[in-house]
Formats: C-alpha cells, structure tokens, sequence
C-alpha cells in the first residue's frame, strides 16, 4: 500500500470567536483519494491547512501516518509528509523565480519532469508573479509531484484545478490520481470528484459522508 | 562653491581620514544594501527610525548606569530586533511593529533620560555620527558587516528567497522560519544601528535601502536583486564621495541626494527596457 494515512478526532478550528471546523472526526487509508467539497466558507481550506499547522488555533488531534506534531522535530516531519497545493498561491512581496519553487520540494529533477509534462517547463526562469493563474497553478503541481517523489506520503491539494481550462483539469486530475499517495483535495470540479474513490461534504464546519 | 581641481582631489586622497572615509563607504557598499534587501523583502521600510529611538533609549539606560552607551544601544536593538520576530507571523505584523516600537522607545527613552537627569540634546548628538571620524573599529565592524551578511546570503539563499516570498511556502518547505526570521531581523536591527553611529542617521538610507529599492526594480530575482544593489551601492558610494571631495561638499546628503538619483533613475526606465535587459542576463547559463 502506498501513501500515508490520515486520522483526525474531535478537530475543532476557531477564527477569533467563530468556530470554522466544528468536531470533524475523519479516517483516511493508505492511498485513498478523497474530494472534499463544500460552499465556499464551510471550512475546507482551514481544515487543510491545520493539518500543515498553518492555522493556528486548532483543538483536537490530526495524526498522519499515525504521527503527532507535539515538537518542532514532528512538525517537520509532517510537513516534508504532506505535500501542498495551496488555494491562492501568494502572491509574494518579494520575487521568486519558478525553478526556485520546484527546488523548494527536494526532488528537482522530479518537478521539473512533471513541470515540462504539463507544459511549464520553459517558464521556470521566470518570477511567480509574471505567470498567469494557470501557469502558476501547474507549476504547484509540478512541485508536488516532486514532493511526493521526495518521500511525502499525502499530497492536500486545494481547489488545484480551479484556474485551469477544461483540458488543463483534466491533466492536473491525471497527475494528481496517478501519484503513489493518500491525496485529500479540496475541490468544486465535478470530473475531479467523480475520480476519487470517496467523497466527503463539508458544511458550516460540519463533515458528512456523501460516497 | 569650493570647486578642488584634480590634483587637490588627489591630495586629500592621501589623508588617513579620507582615505578612511573611502574604504568605509566600500566596505559599507558590500554589507548595507544586503541588509536593505532584507528590509524591502520584510516590508519594515520604517525600521530605521525605530531602531534610531531603540538606540537612544540604550544610550539614555548606558549614561543612567555608567556603561558604554553605544554598546547598550546596539544590545537595545539587538533585543528588539528579536522581539519583534514572533510578530512576523502575520502579513503586516511587522510593519505595525516598527511604528509601535518607535513610539514605546522614544517614550521610554525620555522617561531614563529624565529620570538620569541627563540632557536629551547630548545623547542624541551621539546619533549623528560622520563618516569622516570613522575609526579603525568602525572599520572592523563595517568589515565584519561585508562579510557575515552577503556570506548568510550565499550560504542560505533558498531559505531566505523562500522567506521573502512568502512565509508559509517556505514554512512547508522545511525552512525554519522563526529561526530564520529571527536572525535576519537581528542582523537588520544591529546593522542600522552600527550604520546610524558610524555614518549619521541620514546616511543610512543611501547606504541601505537606495540601492535596494533601486535594485528592487531591476532583479526579478534575490540573487540577482542582492547583485544589482551590492553594485549600485559600490557605484553611488564611489560617485557621492568623489563628487563630495570635488566640490567641498559635505559627504552625508551628497551621498544620499546621489543613491536617490539612482533610484529615480531606475524607476524612469521603461518597463520593456528592463525586461530587454533581464532577457539577456537569463540568456546566459545560470546555476540553478
């Protein structure tokens, strides 16, 4: 079995006083490809990003590949284990040239194969910022390819497909499904949805089981 | 207007203090515009003023207790430099730090000095330091600065490309962040203060930022905007100085009135002209 599992109990996310992950109890196997969908504010993205330990004020435990993150050690174990694929990509207050970002993942030659397979691999000496949404979209992609090639075992994407054209989603779904790991994505494409082998639903924080 | 004819040029070359003055302004064209990266990148234009007050209120703590007063004002920033760290987190935290750091120290400055009984005017003349009266310590520490800083520079140059870009790219990319971020504000907070006492509080802007805001617009990289502001440091600190001797003008706001011309200049060059450019420096094999 390849990929890592992923375990969360009684997870709760507070903004300020709002509560944005309410109790939400999940168990992913090994390898498993769940969508998650939701409207827009139900909690999707904050629950991703507490898994990475970019939100902050979380309650209850995320266990990956039955770890915990009770130091800076597991905190970077976690990170190197779950590759991203953030919503919006930052924009950036200072430039960053792509081939920079497809270095940042461990596994350059990786990246850069998957940046040329999707059709970014001759913009990899340009900044982020000069790159349409698309682009920069694939080049995520591409450097999550390479993450996973790095040793992650769980790849959460969010809305990874979002910019891309019809033709575009399609390949990004078939690079993402065709990665040796457990992958969570955040995501409004139906065709995506249709390729995973569970679907989950979150609304104003709740998680329910829909396939 | 003093106008010096070549030849008197190179005689007050030949002056120690001159001749000081000059190796300073090269060394300090190495270190500062690095740190002046770190500044635009981490968006705390205003961290100038605020370690100048932080200075101050280690001045007025080292007349209160009898220490050095320039060491307790670069441990002051030091300090506060590493207090600010955790307020990184957030997009702008750091700038609204700055203001907030500026105006709890000028406060607290003023409470010491008035407790001490010392006259404010005295411990801020020790703020406005000249680049003429440099000594061989400031020499060191100028040294010391065009070493440590493009050095950390080289050596951590994924982390810190990664960090200037965005906190939590690199935060998943495994860089230590806090660690990271802590250092280059130490690193900010100790140069502008150095920078303040051997050069004048106005001269740090035409050491450290000018360059930087002008290479800002020119790299579309950190390698090649840390390149682009270490040279047009060298370039306009040669300049300025030279066109100060030329004329008997007094060094500090020749050199600042230069490194701002650079700067508008930079920002006149049409957009295409520069993108030209970067074409062709990227035409060239790079290392990564």
């Amino acid at each position: 079995m390849e990929g890592l599992d992923v375990r969360m109990r009684g997870v709760v996310c507070r903004h300020g006083r709002a509560e944005v992950v309410c109790d939400v109890d999940l168990d992913v196997v090994p390898g498993q490809r769940v969508a998650l969908t939701g409207t827009n504010g139900s909690g999707k993205t904050t629950l991703l990003r507490a898994v990475l330990g970019l939100h902050r004020d979380v309650a209850g435990r995320i266990l990956v590949g039955g770890r915990g993150t009770a130091s800076a050690a597991e905190w970077a174990w976690r990170r190197r284990a779950c590759a991203w694929i953030p919503q919006k990509p930052a924009g950036g207050r200072f430039p960053l040239l792509a081939a920079e970002l497809l270095n940042s993942c461990g596994a350059t030659t990786e990246a850069r194969d998957a940046a040329d397979r999707l059709g970014v691999g001759s913009l990899t000496d340009r900044p982020l910022h000069t790159l349409s949404g698309g682009q920069l979209q694939r080049m995520y992609l591409a450097r999550a390819v390479g993450c996973a090639a790095a040793g992650a075992g769980v790849l959460l994407a969010d809305e990874p497909t979002a910019a891309l054209d019809f033709s575009g989603q399609e390949e990004a779904a078939d690079v993402l499904l065709s990665l040796p790991v457990t992958v969570v994505v955040v995501t409004h494409d139906r065709a995506l949805v249709e390729r995973c082998d569970r679907v989950l639903e979150m609304a104003a924080g709740r998680m329910q089981e829909i396939r | 207007m003093n106008v010096l004819a070549a030849a008197d040029i190179v005689e007050l070359l030949r002056l120690v203090p001159v001749q000081r003055a000059g190796g300073a302004l090269l060394l300090a064209a190495i270190g500062l515009p690095v740190v002046g990266v770190v500044i635009v990148g981490l968006d705390i234009m205003p961290v100038r003023f605020a370690m100048m007050h932080v200075a101050l209120l280690g001045i007025a703590v080292g007349l209160l207790t009898g220490l050095d007063p320039m060491l307790c004002a670069l441990v002051a920033c030091a300090l506060a430099g590493a207090g600010v760290a955790p307020l990184a987190r957030t997009q702008d935290g750091l700038s609204g730090a700055m203001g907030l750091l500026m105006s709890l120290a000028i406060a607290a400055a003023l409470l010491v000095l008035s407790v001490s009984g010392v006259n404010a005017a005295g411990a801020f003349a020790l703020l406005w330091g000249s680049i003429l009266s440099v000594g061989s310590a400031d020499l060191w520490v100028l040294a010391a600065l065009a070493f440590v800083v493009p050095g950390l520079f080289l050596r951590r140059r994924r982390d810190v490309a990664l960090l200037l870009y965005d906190r939590e790219l690199a935060l998943v990319s495994g860089v230590r962040v806090e660690r990271l971020t802590l250092l280059l504000l130490v690193l900010v907070a100790v140069s502008v203060a150095g920078a303040i006492k051997l050069t004048g509080a106005l001269l740090v802007d035409a050491l450290t930022l000018l360059p930087a805001l002008a290479a800002r617009r020119l790299g579309n990289s950190l390698r090649s905007i840390t390149a682009w502001a270490i040279g047009i440091g060298i370039v306009v600190n040669l300049t300025g100085f030279l066109v100060a001797l030329r004329f008997d003008l007094p060094p500090g706001p020749v050199l600042v009135l230069t490194a701002g011309s650079a700067v508008l200049a930079v920002h006149l060059v049409p957009e295409w002209r520069i993108a030209s450019w970067r074409t062709r420096a990227s035409a060239y094999p790079s290392s990564h």
